[in-house]
């Protein structure tokens, strides 16, 4: 520790330490119980308790939640489910971030009469519950032989991403100086030069927010994924609720809590090794300016 | 090096009833250092985004070298301007800062080369080529983002108040480096700040404005000893002038006014016979301070130099003079002493008063009057 | 001053650069008009698509029999609803509640120079990183009432610890906010965090040297300062209730029978699989109107407390 004067043992420090570790534990408990049941076997399931260790470590239950477990009518495990999501994601993430920097790139430094009216519409996108877009969005993708596809998913979310990325680029962008475009301009930079020699050289935090964001946002979806997929494309989140709900015969807890890590896991890695960016994200979507 | 003209520029922001720029007309000669003052809100930094076209205006023209460039786009119109802030690209290094402006003009890649060389060595900025902006002190960034604009070798250079971020020191060192830039280079420059020490001490000619008007244009000189209207002469000088608003008498002598001091001694100003037209009137007068000072037997006896007894309320020592307060008919007045005089706070002092540099200013139009 | 107007000089025309310039002045709104058309259709159309069909009788299909308010007098008559909505209100004012008590109790904790501040931090917020899919699947398993946590009870002495919560029909809706607290508590700590260091700490020290203690300045200077971060985070809890489906659809279902339902799963459940489309949508706007109710005084607090500023 650098700090010279420590104050002197204190039973408020300790009492301070000991409600946020505590806090702390409570909060991993899941995790925790998750982990501990997936590599039990269902007899240690019913003998043990969830804090027990298990007493025979297998990957039986992850094996099963991967390829051959029931989630509705087949039974296959989740690992389509689990590609379908990075399909789906990959290109939402990309092409929402990529339009949400040019919007936020005129919101901010192109403004002209009526930019602002058009960003308070679009941030309204932000707040409708989707539940109202949901029986024209289906109808319409139906139309454009887009329903049960993973392009039709990528669709949506990118109609109701674009929202928060342009919110995020603008955002920053308002807070790089007006003076380095003028700058630019003078230099004799025009739109495109000034967005990519100047303005995307330094967007480089931000693309991390809003990449993280979209991904965890989309990936953790459930809503549209329910409604607008089916089978073959339909996402992980949807393929995890299949299981779980899956009632033939007895429980396998440890096969939900199996698939409902890999259904975690992406996110979760994301989460610890760009949690600075997440955390942005998070306080950045919801402090709007 | 090149002539610009602003011809009744207007601008009208919106829907908005008031003007920005109330028809501002400037002729700005080749190879001159322009400045442009104002307080903030005067439009000063309005005209200035028009001249470089980063700002449409609502009437009238700009026209460089002839050619009008009002509709031109900023990179067609050959101006280079050095921002407050510096606005320099924080990805690229001072070298590709400075080649930015060329390269987008697809400039060759030697000439490029040559340009950054040669300005970097007019600005003493080579070792720091290859930083980036964020390594540079405030001085550094400041002569980065005066050589790129010195890189494309424009017609104009604007300057935004570009000393504002300094600290005193650095800003009076850059002042004189940009005087001796413009000796040198004899470029056209426009140049705002709302610092008057900078303007007196840089500029050719002035451009005071208020209110999206042209209030004085005029050299240094003129502005400070000829202001044009009361604004001009409160807003150049420091202290301020002293306005002390008076009612002119005929005396034996020619005319005059009487003027009280706090102790309610009473003071005779003798005025100049030209303002005979304003006899049993109040004007304004406007003395500077170094006007009402201690007494200098070179002046005593001259025709518009006066004496009185005032009483110091408090100095202010500055190094090379002392101001000191008195009250002159129950209005605070400045008066600017030799501290070889020593005066003290309390003190009764005699005072002299030379009239012959005073202002004077007609209390309705708040306008000079023109001896 | 002069107010002569010189003669206008022969403008520079050069045809090339003037197209350009054209398109150049064009190009942000070109920019933005995929965006604008996307949101237009997709929020602001659909919305009044929605609300037309709530008009209808549509079914199965869509259909443009127009019936006037009747799906909506079907809705309010409809004991499911009813107890959605009921479900909602219990649900959202206990989520909020907690979640805020424990935000800011836990923000004001780690606000005290905490050693591995960044890793508590990081375990309060994690559960944000996953899906309520997720959230729900594993509370569903702790809360299992035979082998969860009444027999982890047990296991460690307390024999006497009785929790069946996820099956009885008047409780399954405090599972939910259960697991919805665990999951959003971390996030509304982080949002107390950055409200807390966003505070001018010489306001604080001025507040020492006035001689008040710690708790005094919580209480009376620093959380007052904060209302701006108890509005967002409360609007954004109540928007999270309100669009609240995942949870209940993976943890209950509804159930037992429809005792935990929740508006959201009510729309889905008439829209999709039973085939009420008008009913399913009349309820969508009926969410509407409810996030509209909370939002529309939100934003115009905010622009009048920004007029103000």
């Amino acid at each position: 520790m650098t700090e010279m004067v420590r104050k002197p043992f204190s039973f408020n420090r300790v009492l301070i330490y000991t409600v946020l570790l505590t806090a702390a534990a409570v909060y991993l408990v899941p995790l925790v119980v998750m982990l501990l049941t997936s590599f039990k076997t269902l007899g240690d399931i019913s003998s043990g308790n969830l804090m027990a260790l298990p007493t025979h470590w297998t990957m039986h239950a992850w094996h099963k939640a991967w390829s051959t477990a029931c989630t509705g009518v087949s039974c296959e495990g989740v690992h389509h489910f689990f590609w379908n999501s990075f399909k789906m994601a990959i290109p939402a993430v990309l092409i929402s971030t990529g339009i949400g920097a040019f919007n936020g790139y005129v919101f901010s430094k192109w403004r002209f009469r009526g930019s602002d009216l058009i960003f308070s519409m679009m941030l309204f996108g932000c707040f409708i519950p989707f539940q109202v877009i949901l029986l024209p969005m289906a109808a319409t993708l139906g139309k454009m032989g887009l329903a049960n596809t993973t392009a039709g998913l990528v669709v949506v979310h990118v109609t109701y991403g674009v929202a928060f990325t342009t919110l995020f680029f603008r955002n920053y962008y308002v807070g790089v100086p007006d003076a380095l475009v003028k700058a630019a301009r003078l230099d004799g930079a025009g739109f495109f030069t000034i967005f990519f020699r100047i303005m995307l050289p330094m967007s480089v935090p931000i693309f991390m927010v809003c990449i993280i964001w979209q991904f965890t946002q989309i990936w953790n979806d459930f809503l549209f994924g329910v409604v607008f997929a089916s089978g073959d494309s339909q996402p992980i989140t949807v393929g995890l609720n299949n299981l779980v709900n899956t009632g033939t015969g007895v429980k396998e807890y440890n096969v939900n809590m199996a698939a409902a890590l890999i259904a975690a896991l992406p996110t979760l890695v994301v989460y610890v090794l760009a949690g600075k960016y997440f955390i942005r994200g998070l306080t950045a979507g919801s402090v709007k300016g | 090096m090149s002539r610009l003209e602003l011809r009744a520029i207007r601008k009208t922001y919106g829907k908005a009833e008031r003007e920005t720029l109330k028809g501002i007309d400037i002729d700005i000669n080749s190879g001159e250092f322009l400045i442009l003052v104002g307080p903030s809100g005067c439009g000063k930094s309005t005209l200035m985004n028009a001249i470089a076209g980063l700002e449409d205006i609502s009437q009238g023209a700009i026209v460089i070298d002839g050619t009008d460039v009002t509709t031109l786009e900023p990179r067609d119109r050959d101006i280079a301007m050095v921002f407050q802030s510096y606005a320099l690209y924080p990805t690229m290094t001072v070298r590709e800062n400075i080649a930015f402006g060329l390269r987008i003009r697809r400039q060759p890649k030697e000439e490029i080369d040559q340009e950054v060389q040669r300005v970097a060595k007019l600005l003493q900025i080579e070792p720091l080529l290859d930083r980036k902006p964020s390594q540079l002190s405030g001085g550094q960034q400041q002569r980065v983002a005066m050589g790129r604009a010195l890189a494309r070798r424009p017609k104009i250079y604007l300057f935004d108040e570009p000393l504002s971020n300094l600290d005193a020191k650095l800003r009076v060192e850059m002042r004189t480096e940009i005087k001796r830039l413009h000796r040198r280079l004899r470029t056209t420059i426009v140049y705002v700040t709302h610092d008057q020490i900078e303007a007196m001490t840089l500029a050719d000619r002035i451009a005071v404005m208020k209110d999206g008007e042209l209030q004085q244009l005029g050299t240094p000189k003129e502005v400070y000893e000829t202001p044009a209207n009361l604004f001009v002469a409160s807003f150049i000088g420091s202290p301020a002038m002293n306005f002390i608003p008076v009612t002119v008498q005929k005396g034996d002598r020619g005319l005059h006014a009487m003027v009280k001091s706090d102790s309610g001694e009473t003071i005779d100003l003798p005025l100049p016979l030209a303002l005979s037209a304003y006899e049993n009137k109040e004007i304004i007068l406007g003395v500077r301070p170094e006007h009402i000072t201690q007494i200098q037997a070179h002046k005593e006896g001259q025709p518009l130099v006066a004496r009185g007894r005032l009483t110091i309320e408090v100095t202010e020592p500055t190094g090379p003079d002392v101001i000191a307060l008195v009250n002159i008919n129950g209005i605070p007045v400045h008066c600017r002493i030799d501290p070889d005089h020593p005066v003290d706070p309390g003190d009764v002092a005699e005072l002299m008063f030379d009239m012959s540099k005073t202002s004077y200013f007609d209390p309705a139009t708040e306008q000079r009057i023109t001896l | 001053m002069s107010t002569q107007i010189g003669v206008l000089s022969v403008p520079a025309k050069r045809p090339a650069s003037r197209v350009i310039n054209l398109i150049q002045a064009w190009l942000p709104k070109l920019v933005l008009a995929p965006s604008l058309a996307l949101v237009l259709v997709g929020v602001y159309g659909y919305m009044i698509w929605t609300a037309v069909l709530s008009f209808t009788n549509s079914s199965f299909m869509p259909s443009f029999r127009f019936v006037g308010f009747a799906q909506y007098a079907r809705l309010i008559a409809n004991d499911r609803w009813h107890t959605a909505c009921i479900n909602l209100v219990i649900f959202g004012v206990l989520f909020i509640g907690v979640c805020l008590a424990l935000g800011i109790f836990l923000a004001i904790f780690l606000d005290q120079k905490i050693r591995q501040e960044g890793f508590i931090r990081t375990v309060y917020l994690y559960p944000m990183a996953l899906s309520l899919i997720v959230t729900g699947t594993v509370w569903r398993w702790i809360l299992n009432p035979g082998l969860g946590l009444e027999k982890l009870m047990h296991d460690w002495g307390w024999t006497s610890f009785h929790f069946d919560w996820l099956v009885r029909s008047h409780l399954s809706v405090y599972t939910l906010v259960i697991a919805a607290v665990w999951q959003s508590s971390g996030f509304v700590m982080a949002l107390f965090l950055a409200g807390l260091r966003g505070i001018d700490p010489s306001i604080i020290k001025a507040a020492r040297v006035d001689g008040a203690r710690l708790p005094t300045i919580y209480l009376r200077i620093i959380l007052p300062c904060m209302r701006p971060v108890f509005f967002s985070a409360i609007m954004i809890l109540a928007h999270l209730s309100i669009k609240s489906f995942d949870l209940v659809k993976v943890m209950t279902a509804g159930g037992p029978g429809y005792s935990s339902d929740l508006p959201a799963l009510f729309m889905y459940d008439m829209s999709f699989t039973r085939g009420q489309l008008g009913l399913g949508a009349a309820s969508a706007i009926m969410m509407l109107g409810a996030i509209l109710a909370l939002l529309v005084p939100y934003l115009y607090s905010e622009l009048r407390s920004k007029r103000h500023d």
